[in-house]
């Protein structure tokens, strides 16, 4: 695998004009005093996203790629945690840290042919809880990339955040196979930015469950020329996905299951949700898949990459934590074995939430749980038993207060009972009957 | 129908307030819920609170999934489960 910039096929559109051409793309480098550093970006502008990973994929040894949406306090721990000293970032809240500087005051025309080996450091998308970081470099990322642009051409639309794994896998699809790539400006309306793709002709399109719900509720959905429906971070239900297949007759469906653990995943094309049990014994694009005790354990292919927060056993296979019934000839999702509950993409820790809870003054006990939700795969709903004798009213207005003061939105419970006491097993621990995920 | 109209509006009015600080936008027949301004998580805390009130989700319980557009859509959905749930 050679170097990013080398790669480049193709630049970068808003909507119908082009905002960096490929020659841009290829010809930018980092200012020779970021030469050595390791570089933390938190870019809200998916374009700046594309223009960074260019300019130092092979010229610095390390990228830390977060969200431009995660807190001040994680972008530190994480940053400390990845040894960078650097930080590229169009938010002012962080500009003012020492070692910050925006994109355009790091990057210079012209760069030296970039021999390093960059350390493509991605995180989990755990929005509660810090997020892991998991290290990659471009040949991992770029695995299933197709190397030949798709017949007729493909124009990818980006409606993902392009520091996620999913949406980092568009973007390196369509600069590397040569597909044309269109972003829309996520500070509009979602209304209009599927207006804005479809304008563009835009015929691949890659989203979780919960977005594609959500743009089938679009009046302008049918002007979306789509050839390829691509899902991802969720699991697909099938009424979801025989709804796309209504809305998109033309379209190829995939749902793809993928493990940012171990960095691979394979997709589905039949339209039915879950996997052929057949993938059991040989699945798609070289993983290798094991189902222990209705836990899934994943091979990726080529050499085993550890890392320190892997569960992985001695013949290479990761523990995904995604546990799977097996019924009909059909593998089926059932959620994660840790409680862990994905509110449209965003993984909620239940125990974060509880003690969020429990810290506000009257909550003598609270137990999270996930709660299916057609719309968002699930929703986090909250029992708490209160102290004798308070208002339930006020406490209720007392608790999501502390919840949004302390939380991420998607792990504010959106459903909140009051209880008068809970079941606990002999260890004194609470009883969480593990509930669906998605 | 009335009825389940004015408990829909009424119930979107609580979830506006609790994610939002300003008014509640109008809910015409023709008004696009995507351009009320709720995202796809009021959206779906909006759905789930009307399960709570209405004690039913149609969203659940069609057997075809269906995406309303505008609001007269969205009540109409509902009605059409009334009866079933």
């Amino acid at each position: 695998m050679s170097v990013l910039a080398r790669l480049v096929r193709d630049g970068v559109r808003v909507g119908g004009s082009v905002e960096v051409t490929a020659e841009a793309l290829r010809a930018t480098g980092p200012r020779r005093e970021l030469a050595s550093s390791r570089v933390a970006l938190v870019l809200r502008d998916p374009v700046d996203v594309v223009r960074a990973v260019c300019a130092l994929d092979g010229q610095v040894p390390a990228m830390l790629i977060l969200s431009g949406a995660t807190g001040a306090e994680a972008v530190s721990t994480l940053m400390r945690q990845a040894g960078c000293e650097a930080l590229l970032t169009d938010r002012e809240d962080l500009l003012a840290r020492p070692g910050a500087r925006r994109l355009e005051e790091a990057l210079t025309p012209g760069r030296q042919a970039g021999a390093v080996a960059t350390a493509w450091l991605m995180t989990t998308s755990g929005t509660t809880g810090l997020p892991k970081i998991v290290p990659h470099d471009l040949a991992s990322l770029a695995r299933t990339v197709k190397r030949r642009p798709a017949p007729g051409g493909a124009v990818w639309g980006l409606l993902y955040d392009p520091s996620r794994f999913a949406g980092m896998q568009v973007v390196l699809q369509a600069l590397i196979g040569g597909d044309r790539l269109v972003v829309a400006d996520p500070r509009l309306p979602f209304g209009e930015q599927v207006a804005t793709l479809a304008a563009a002709g835009v015929t691949h399109l890659s989203m979780t469950p919960t977005l594609w719900r959500r743009l089938l509720m679009a009046p302008g959905r049918d002007a979306l020329p789509l050839r390829q429906v691509t899902l991802g971070g969720e699991v697909a239900d099938q009424p979801l996905l025989s709804a796309l297949a209504a809305a998109y007759p033309r379209a190829r469906i995939s749902h793809i299951y993928a493990s940012t653990e171990a960095g691979v995943g394979f997709s589905v094309t039949d339209g039915l949700a879950g996997f052929p049990e057949g993938y059991l014994d040989r699945a798609p694009d070289g993983v290798r898949l094991r189902l222990i005790d209705g836990m899934l354990w994943l091979k990726a292919p080529g050499a085993a990459r550890g890392g320190p927060n892997l569960d992985m056993d001695e013949d290479g296979f990761v523990r995904t934590g995604d546990r799977l019934e097996v019924a009909a000839g059909r593998a089926r999702f059932l959620g994660r074995d840790s409680g862990l509950i994905n509110v449209g993409g965003a993984k909620v820790h239940p125990e974060r939430v509880e003690a969020v809870l429990t810290a506000v003054p009257g909550v003598v006990m609270a137990k999270v749980t996930g709660r299916r939700s057609p719309m968002a795969g699930a929703l986090v709903a909250a029992e708490v038993q209160l102290a004798p004798g308070l208002d339930p009213a006020l406490a209720r207005r007392t608790i999501l207060d502390a919840c949004r003061a302390h939380l991420e939105r998607e792990a504010v419970p959106a459903i909140l009972r009051f209880v008068d006491g809970f079941e606990t097993n002999a260890a004194g621990k609470l009883v969480r009957t593990a509930q669906v995920e998605a | 129908m009335p009825q389940l109209d004015a408990t829909i509006r009424q119930v979107f009015g609580q979830i506006w307030q609790s994610e939002k600080t300003s008014p509640a936008p109008e809910l015409a027949p023709e008004t696009v819920l995507l351009d009320t301004g709720l995202d796809s998580l009021g959206f779906a805390i909006f759905v789930s609170a009307l399960e709570e009130e209405l004690g039913y989700d149609p969203f659940a319980l069609s057997q075809d999934a269906y995406y309303p557009q505008t609001f007269a859509e969205f009540v109409a959905f509902y009605d059409r489960f009334r009866q079933a749930a």
